[in-house]
């Protein structure tokens, strides 16, 4: 029988909430454990990565996976210097990130372990690293199918469609989804007539491609930071609201959405009331979609 | 419409856009359809690539999220080229973000523009950077 899970071992954006207010949802930043018998692969390297490589320590039947990263912000890689695999020389990484090629890659994964940031570089990495780069958008890892896309995030990031037999998977942490409608009702009346035509158009394309970015997910987990107050106060920093991350999953008929890259100001009562108006929206629009929050330590059935 | 004497005999600027978005692609070209280029339009890094490789456009203008490259990482690569080493980029995305900016200005481009924009602010970069002319 296949063993084949999904485990939450961070579920914070920004930086690690490690408050008795906030831990039944969680504390620790970016990254989800994927698991699909010997191969083991992990999105991005948050702080939640140093609870998971402690436990990889403890097991003995894997000895080898692959880290993929949507981007180099502090959240999504700070829990890289503190993961023990990495210094141990029983183990080989793989790791995957935006870049132009693996030395920009290997860069990239490096540059926070260098003085005056980190006491020690990613030369006192005693396990088989290598760092790959790809020209096609796609990366294959044993039976786990990897595709990257481009999102709406500061700088370069990717969000990940990831195929388990015949589930999809779409991972997209840090993503401000219709930043360009909205940029382009804010701006509609100043405006020519034959200019709104265009742009009225655009906005269409634009609903689309995000669309298509989540479409045939059977397991979404989608940034939703914000609440709508705090959104007007964060716009341009690269996080959806959770209104739009719910009701963008419904048109693209998502069957299960987690609410993730939760605001760290947020403890778990505020998180509880987003998840009830998440809900109500769903309800409201009579839609099938399952909406959860992602909670730390969660794990889903994947086989 | 009467020709420019002064481009009398001068060929017309080359603009290049690569542009995943039908829409933009049409935007730009009514912005700049009287002004006497010759515009060249992809609407992927990969589809300009030939054209790119072997060819320098007056104006390279890129857009940053496309479904294959980025035109960040795209620009990077091209800039890697002795022929793109000084070529004209103007980046043009719905990223409003700071830290494109900064990222594009490290890789040498002249000007970021984010979308929405009027028809108006296409033809005067055009016209800032060529020496192509309004004919209406």
């Amino acid at each position: 029988m296949s063993n084949s899970y999904l485990r939450f071992w961070g579920v914070r954006g920004s930086y690690a909430a490690p408050f008795a207010t906030h831990l039944k949802v969680g504390g620790n930043t970016s990254c989800v454990e994927i698991r699909v018998d010997d191969h083991l692969l992990i999105c991005d390297a948050g702080t939640g990565i140093i609870p998971l490589g402690n436990a990889l320590m403890k097991q003995n039947e894997l000895r080898e996976m692959m880290v993929i990263l949507t981007h180099y912000h502090w959240d999504h890689i700070s829990g890289l210097p503190f993961f023990v695999p990495a210094f141990s020389p029983e183990w080989k990484i793989h790791f995957f990130g935006p870049g132009q090629n693996a030395a920009e890659v290997e860069k990239l994964f490096s540059n926070q372990m260098k003085a005056p940031y980190f006491p020690v570089g990613t030369e006192t990495w005693l396990a088989n690293v290598d760092y790959h780069t790809v020209s096609n958008s796609r990366i294959d890892y044993g039976p786990i199918k990897i595709k990257y896309n481009n999102v709406h995030h500061p700088g370069v990031t990717y969000g990940y469609r990831i195929i388990v037999g015949t589930k999809n998977i779409i991972y997209v942490s840090d993503n401000e989804c219709r930043f360009l409608e909205k940029s382009i009702n804010r701006k509609y009346q100043e405006f020519t007539n034959e200019e709104k035509e265009i742009f009225d158009e655009m906005k269409k394309e634009e609903y689309q491609a995000e669309l298509d970015l989540i479409k045939n997910a059977d397991i979404l987990i989608h940034d939703a930071q914000y609440t709508s107050e705090d959104y007007e106060l964060k716009r341009g920093w690269g996080h959806s609201c959770y209104i739009d991350t719910v009701n963008l999953a419904i048109d693209a008929g998502v069957k299960e959405l987690y609410l993730y890259h939760h605001d760290p100001n947020y403890d778990d009562e505020t998180i509880e009331s987003i998840h009830a108006h998440a809900l109500d929206i769903v309800r409201e629009r009579q839609s099938d979609l399952k909406c959860h929050i992602a909670r730390e330590g969660l794990i889903l059935d994947l086989a | 419409m009467e020709e420019n004497p002064e481009l009398m005999g001068k060929t017309k600027p080359i603009i290049a856009v690569v542009d995943d978005s039908p829409s933009f692609r049409s935007l730009f070209e009514r912005s700049t359809d009287a002004l006497g280029i010759e515009l060249l339009a992809f609407d992927s890094a990969e589809e300009s690539w030939a054209y790119l490789e072997n060819n320098q456009p007056d104006i390279l203008f890129l857009n940053i999220i496309m479904p294959d490259k980025d035109g960040l990482t795209f620009l990077r690569e091209l800039r890697d080229l002795p022929l793109h080493r000084d070529t004209t980029v103007v980046m043009i995305s719905s990223k409003d973000y700071a830290q494109d900016r900064s990222i594009a200005t490290e890789l040498g481009a002249i000007e970021f523009i984010t979308k929405p924009m009027p028809m108006q602010t296409i033809s005067d970069v055009v016209l800032k950077y060529t020496e192509a002319s309004n004919k209406t």
